[in-house]
């Protein structure tokens, strides 16, 4: 009779617990959080030793790596010398050509070149620059102006390098525009092109050089997108008309980028 | 079943898991150690009994209220009644039911807080409490019976 009775309490005190339960998860949360600031209020100092004991135990970490004050001393020193010289790379950077905001050119030398002659229309659109292997200068390295790219050296001297437009016809430049991947001819003009694109791009889009490694570390701008329209030879094929992102007519210096420099 | 006992143990517990354990990533569910404890040790009324105040419990220090009562409660009175059919007497064994009502509790703790919007607990950390707390569960199942004066060695089905 008593087993019998037990039996009955077990499934009458589970059927109210789990109202109780059920009454509780559907209570307002105003409510209910009560009982949570209640408890909290009341065992706060227990609760506050067992956290500060936690802690305690978190931060306490054996110091292993450590030098002496001397050393300390030296390596502060060294640290204020490089960031000085930093910033005064970087003043030099800024004021010449605005590149000494980009990472990406840590490992990289810009050497600068006047420009002597400039043939910016005809087949063969390039430039002739002053400076050449004795300033480290090499065949395909990329020559920026205005923070865009506008050639690759196409030939070395001793003191003096020709430098290929981007525009001349025989030009051809691994370049992205989105999600597009293509090479970008010249048109011996002041424009390039792409041909046979697989898909449209928008007008006014941006056209990077993709990056090359050696001669590139990051994709760069070479101009913008001036015209996008069918080809007449494949209609779901497109020709893309490019403008370089600056007037080439109007340069008197440029930076030819010499990767991992030899110092 | 000495209830004042049971009300100071469950206490320390509480403010155990609510203080020292609370900034461990992984931790063991020191109060799902005591509700497989309970169900296993106890008669059904008393495991009933325990087996949501532990939830009420839990609920207190945690995220809402009301999940961990009705997953404890249920899955406390299952097992409680599972005991009558099956002994869970040896220590793997005790491990094995510690591990799979913590995950089948944290479950249902989930399923429960999805339906009151709030933010779950991530099933990698569920898992990894149940595993601790299967780990160190059943070496805590003796210091908790010295105190609640439970004869480990002899059991006895209601």
């Amino acid at each position: 009779m008593a087993r019998k009775q037990t039996r009955v309490s077990g499934r009458m005190l589970f059927t109210w617990f789990m109202l109780a339960g059920f009454i509780c998860l559907f209570a307002p949360q105003n409510i209910t959080d009560k009982f949570q600031f209640t408890f909290a209020r009341i065992f706060r100092w227990p609760l506050r030793l067992g956290r500060n004991i936690s802690l305690f135990a978190h931060t306490q970490q054996p110091l292993t790596d450590v030098v002496s004050r001397r050393q300390y001393n030296q390596l502060q020193n060294r640290a204020d010398n490089l960031i000085e010289t930093l910033i005064e790379g970087r003043r030099r950077y800024k004021k010449l050509y605005g590149l000494y905001n980009s990472y990406v050119w840590d490992d990289v030398e810009f050497v600068l070149a006047g420009v002597i002659t400039a043939s910016t229309a005809g087949p063969s659109c390039e430039l002739v620059i002053n400076c050449g292997q004795d300033s480290g200068l090499a065949k395909g390295q990329f020559v920026l102006a205005d923070n865009s790219i506008i050639g690759t050296v196409s030939d070395v001297f001793s003191h003096g390098a020709r430098v290929k437009l981007i525009t001349s016809s025989t030009s051809n430049i691994p370049v992205k525009v989105g999600k597009l991947r293509a090479v970008m001819k010249g048109n011996g003009d002041s424009s390039a092109k792409i041909e046979l694109a697989k898909h449209k791009v928008k007008v006014g889009d941006s056209v990077y050089a993709v990056r090359r490694p050696g001669l590139l570390d990051s994709a760069m701008k070479v101009g913008t997108v001036a015209k996008c329209q069918s080809s007449d030879q494949h209609p779901l094929l497109w020709d893309i008309t490019v403008e370089p992102a600056c007037d080439i007519e109007k340069i008197s210096d440029v930076a030819v980028i010499i990767m991992n420099p030899k110092k | 079943m000495r209830w004042l006992r049971f009300a100071v143990l469950i206490l320390f517990v509480t403010i155990l898991q609510a203080g020292l354990l609370a900034d461990m990533d992984v931790k063991p569910d020191l109060l799902l150690i005591l509700l497989v404890f309970f169900a296993i040790h106890c008669n059904i009324s008393e495991a009933i009994i325990a087996s949501f105040t532990v939830g009420f419990a839990a609920d207190i220090i945690g995220l809402t209220m009301g999940p961990q009562i009705i997953s404890f409660g249920l899955f406390g009175t299952l097992l409680a009644y599972l005991h009558r059919v099956v002994t869970i007497r040896k220590m793997p064994y005790q491990a094995l039911a510690i591990f799979v009502v913590g995950f089948l509790t944290g479950l249902l703790v989930n399923l429960l807080t999805f339906l009151k919007a709030e933010p779950t607990v991530p099933y990698a950390v569920l898992f990894c409490t149940s595993l601790y707390s299967s780990l160190v569960g059943p070496f805590l199942f003796l210091p908790s019976a010295w105190w609640m004066r439970i004869k480990t060695q002899r059991f006895s089905r209601y």
